[in-house]
């Protein structure tokens, strides 16, 4: 199965399916884990897409895919996927289109309409087991408007809204674990930095049926404040630092895909990201960081037994 | 009524520039306009800002059509038609352009019968993150039109900045004043413009926007990839450059990380980067294993294609 | 032709069964949730073919409706009130896609208060949507409004979502003698949907209901959806004079009832306006020259219908079932907007808030309102709006405040020693 078909980084697709010239900030991490998806679920594809960075891909008459797509609004694109989905299954059956003219039906949305506005739609199309995959692309916070703090933002993170000392008041919500509640057949996250792992999760869930939902993790230069080159770099320490874990629902369990065996200290991750910056300057908030490190520190030690 | 417009690229500070003009030109006792026009468009794409001033009331609102003044912040988007620099201007229209190369030869290229003006980027040569200040262009535009003291450009400078801490305040300061002096001699060449007269007004060709039917007037695209003809590579700055004494051919880490698709991998193994579409990001660079990437000044990268030309 | 009773619920969704429908995305509320009910029985059991999808509310419902009728099947939904203002979202979202669909309306009152009875603030809110809309007035005509509004919806010189409208408890729940016609007939009126080029194929991909920057581009959407729906005017008649010959029964955009001779002319929508029908019979019998216009296609407005029905006329007395906040009737303001300066020497007019919330109009205020707009002719003066309330019901309403405790001191010094 899909493990076979990718073993290593050399087995990784190179059509680069998603073409260029698209409006996103340069060094986008969405953009990124998007056209490292798109290279697997190949162009039978149609996204349908609510609002967020992302409705910018398609300005008329420019489109960079090479498969369809659809923007409906913020809160309801499963419900734009529940359409599509039903009615190229009755065209199907009613053999007014023949079954290699089929799509997979591909939700794409920001964290904003994932885990706030559109968490509604999202949890019913689970529940009527919708044959959908659902991508998050998840920039902790409303990227579009100019970086306002969403449920994804993570505690003490400064936002357009969260100008304050200590930042974001809130902690992150536990997307992964609110979707695996409904217990649908794939639940995983990845981020465009570890590609191997995002190819296998993708393939892994395009070979599934029913709602299989991915939440990728997505370095935003301009959200986040830091200079675009270091994206990838971001993303590997979310990864080696523990922020961001690795991991799929699959089979009513948990799995870690990599695990950090040593993991770096939070404040390499933080400390080069201007959103974290007033934990580190004029003074050094030994309080916020330490917090922030226990909580990752918690999580793995519950991972990890 | 002053008309003056501020070409540059996103994270240029042109919409700063925008409002420190603006402030000091309201502390001068003007009635003032000051916006930034956004798009789609991201970071290192092709942005402006505008301002008017009047000492009557200003009726006139968007999009300025007709300036008095264009400020170029970035030379390089003098040559992109999408940045729009050259829209609207006639001979009566100065324009400034933040550059090394000398106002005579831009004057040339662009065959323009008005007055060409060039400042040098301030802390050219030095830190490179500071090359371009929204007070520097500021204070360039105060000169220029001769309307507002040294005296309001600093408090204008310092209303606007000290949220961004003093640092910023500082710096920009020192920017705006040493390009104040430096257009001293061209104090006032910017007259206010006039508005449109009715007499002999050119009429606007209304249609009747004739009925289509949805298939062609749905907003839908009936075809793939279009985007590729947008040429996003023009956002650039820094350009990256693989040397393949040095690139092993690895599995290609540069092309899969590249957000842009800009980077393919060719029959030999070897990737190429798509300047069309490459904006600069430099996370090939950054990522290449052997290092075999680097980065060039895209001014620099230019000069040394048309030379080659 | 077989007559059976039917509720208007019930004629909508023999409606939609008789259209063929595909796919049916559902959510209930009152006073709709029959025709859903209705139509998820006769899927269940097979009698109809198609496929029905609840779900988690109506935004998302018009949501599914859209996205399936853009991808190339024919849709049915259904919805009222709240749940047609939670869509609203949609409802100018999928009209710009032009994801050509039928919805079936069921009024009723907006909250707040929140009500069940029926009014027409509802659809009226959908006013500018990109929607059409056909206003029902009895069982039958809600069956003929669902066969003509799917023709309407996908005619190439259209391609529009169509509302069409009956109101809550007086359609909804009452049971009408309603003609079904047979199956292969309304085929053959009523021919499968071809969504053309607007579709999701893996052969032919496309990029739907994509963003657009600057005035230019979206100018010319807009204005394109509003020349089709302005088209939508003598596509309709086009169909009314086909459906005429399938069905034997015409279907106009506007009902003039004994309107030729008339001086006075009632101009009202939906159920209520068969209230204003009676009315008209029995001023005709006591000698009174009057008549009643009724538009059942509302968007796009028949302008022309009524410039045509309404010249020469001395007074028009427009009751509208709706109010918008700050100016009043709505139908009153539209028909105003068309017939100034339209016609020489064009009637007085009158505007009449009443029906508001299921509230009822009887003969004796419509035979009053015969007698305003008179003497407002005679004397070349329009009167000011009136809302249709009588004192009884407002010393009811003063009875229930008392309970409330609201204000009661208030509220006595103000009316309380006339009303005792």
């Amino acid at each position: 199965m899909s493990e076979e078909t990718f073993k290593s980084v050399k087995d990784l697709p190179s059509t680069r399916l998603l073409c260029g010239g698209t409006p996103m900030c340069s060094g986008c991490g969405a953009l990124e884990a998007l056209h490292e998806i798109y290279d697997i679920l190949g162009k039978k594809t149609v996204f349908v897409n609510a609002a967020g960075c992302m409705t910018l891909l398609s300005i008329y008459p420019f489109t960079p895919f090479r498969g369809s797509w659809l923007y409906t609004a913020m809160a309801s694109a499963p419900a734009g996927a529940q359409g599509v989905r039903d009615a190229l299954d009755i065209l199907i059956e009613k053999k007014q289109m023949p079954p290699e003219d089929d799509l997979q039906v591909v939700v794409l949305t920001g964290d904003g309409a994932a885990y706030g506005m559109g968490l509604s739609s999202t949890s019913a199309a689970i529940d009527r087991e919708l044959d959908f995959l659902y991508i998050c692309y998840d920039n902790e916070g409303y990227g579009n408007t100019g970086q306002q703090f969403s449920a994804a933002t993570p505690h003490a993170a400064k936002t357009a809204t969260s100008k304050g000392p200590r930042g974001y008041p809130g902690y992150k919500k536990d997307l992964f674990s609110i979707w695996a509640a409904h217990k649908p057949p794939y639940v995983a996250t990845v981020v465009g930095s570890e590609p191997l792992d995002l190819a296998k999760k993708i393939e892994k869930a395009s070979e599934l049926k029913g709602p299989r939902l991915i939440i990728a993790f997505s370095p935003c230069p301009t959200g986040w404040g830091f200079d675009p080159k270091l994206s990838v770099e971001i993303g590997k320490l979310a990864v080696k630092s523990g922020v961001w874990p690795l991991k799929e629902y699959i089979d009513g369990k948990v799995i870690h895909t990599k695990i950090p065996r040593k993991r770096v200290p939070v404040e390499e991750y933080l400390k080069v990201q201007g959103r974290f910056s007033h934990l580190f300057s004029p003074k050094r908030n030994e309080e916020l960081i330490s917090e922030i490190q226990a909580r990752v520190d918690a999580y793995w030690k519950e991972v990890e037994g | 009524m002053y008309r003056i417009r501020f070409h540059g690229r996103g994270g240029q500070g042109m919409k700063t520039a925008s409002r420190i003009l603006g402030t000091a030109f309201f502390l001068e006792g003007f009635e003032v306009q000051d916006a930034p026009r956004y798009g789609a468009e991201r970071r290192g794409a092709p942005i402006f800002a505008y301002v008017r001033a009047s000492k009557e009331a200003i009726n006139e609102r968007g999009i300025i059509k007709e300036p008095g003044l264009v400020i170029v912040a970035d030379d390089t988007l003098v040559a992109m038609p999408a940045a729009g620099v050259l829209q609207g201007v006639t001979e009566d229209t100065v324009i400034l352009i933040v550059s090394v190369i000398e106002a005579e030869l831009w004057k040339d290229r662009l065959n323009f019968p008005g007055r060409v003006l060039t400042v040098i980027p301030p802390g050219e040569g030095q830190s490179h993150e500071r090359a371009f200040t929204g007070g520097a262009i500021a204070g360039a535009a105060a000169r220029l039109t001769g309307a507002v003291s040294k005296a309001s450009l600093e408090e204008a400078i310092r209303e606007e900045l000290i949220p961004l801490g003093t640092k910023v305040v500082e710096e920009n300061l020192e920017d705006a004043l040493s390009v104040y002096e430096f257009m001293a001699e061209h104090e006032g060449c910017v007259a206010p413009g006039t508005a449109i007269a009715v007499e002999g007004f050119t009429p606007p060709n209304w249609v009747e926007l004739p009925f289509e039917d949805a298939r062609l007037s749905s907003p839908a695209i009936h075809a793939e990839a279009t985007s590729e003809q947008i040429k996003t590579g023009l956002w650039r700055t820094v350009r990256p450059v693989i040397d393949y004494e040095l690139c092993n051919r690895c599995s290609w880490l540069c092309s899969t990380f590249c957000p842009e698709s800009a980077i393919s991998v060719n029959e030999d193994g070897f990737p190429e980067i798509d300047y069309e579409h490459c904006k600069g990001c430099m996370i090939c660079m950054t990522q290449c294993p052997p290092h075999a990437i680097s980065g060039v000044l895209e001014r620099e990268a230019k000069g040394g294609e048309d030379n080659e030309t | 032709m077989k007559r059976r009773l039917l509720t208007g619920n019930g004629a909508a969704a023999w409606g939609a069964r008789l259209a063929n429908v595909d796919y049916v995305p559902a959510f209930p509320i009152t006073p709709q949730t029959e025709i859903i009910e209705t139509l998820g029985s006769w899927i269940d059991s097979k009698e109809m073919a198609g496929r029905m999808v609840t779900l988690e509310s109506e935004h998302s419902m018009v949501t599914a409706a859209g996205a399936a009728a853009a991808t190339g099947v024919r849709v049915f939904t259904a919805t009222s009130s709240q749940g047609l203002l939670y869509a609203m979202e949609m409802l100018y979202t999928v009209a710009g896609w032009r994801a050509p669909f039928v919805m079936v309306n069921v009024s009723r009152g907006l909250s707040a208060p929140i009500t069940l009875e029926p009014d027409h603030n509802d659809i009226l809110a959908a006013r500018d949507s990109g929607f059409l809309q056909i206003h029902a007035a009895t069982c039958q005509e809600v069956l003929d409004s669902v066969l003509m509004a799917y023709r309407l919806s996908e005619d190439a010189r259209v391609r529009l979502p169509v509302i069409v409208n009956l109101d809550g408890f007086y359609l909804s729940f009452t049971r009408e003698p309603v003609e079904v016609p047979k199956e292969d007939k309304v085929l053959s009126f009523l021919p499968p949907f071809d969504p053309e080029n607007i579709r999701f194929r893996a052969s032919t991909p496309i990029s739907q209901a994509v963003a657009v920057l600057g005035g230019g581009p979206y100018s010319y959407f807009r204005y394109e959806t509003h020349l089709a729906a302005l088209n939508a005017l003598s596509v309709f008649d086009e169909i009314s004079v086909e459906f005429g010959r399938f069905f034997g029964r015409s279907f106009d955009a506007v009902e003039a009832y004994r309107t030729e001779d008339a001086e006075f002319v009632f101009v009202m929508m939906g159920s209520f306006a068969t209230k204003a029908k009676e009315a008209t019979d029995r001023l005709r019998e006591a000698g009174w020259l009057v008549g009643l216009v009724r538009p059942k296609l509302f968007r796009p407005f028949p302008k022309e219908h009524f410039l045509k029905l309404l010249k020469g006329k001395k007074g028009i007395a427009v009751i509208d079932q709706n109010i918008s906040m700050g100016k009043g009737g709505v139908l009153y303001t539209e028909l105003a907007s068309v017939l100034y300066g339209s016609l020489d020497d064009g009637p007085v007019m009158a505007s009449f808030i009443g029906g508001l919330g299921g509230r009822d109009i009887s003969s004796e205020e419509f035979f009053e309102i015969a007698k305003v707009i008179r003497r407002a002719a005679e004397e070349g003066k329009a009167p000011p709006p009136r809302l249709l309330y009588t004192e009884e019901e407002l010393r009811e309403m003063r009875k229930l405040q008392v309970i409330a405790n609201a204000e009661r001191n208030q509220a006595g010094k103000r009316v309380g020693k006339k009303d005792e």
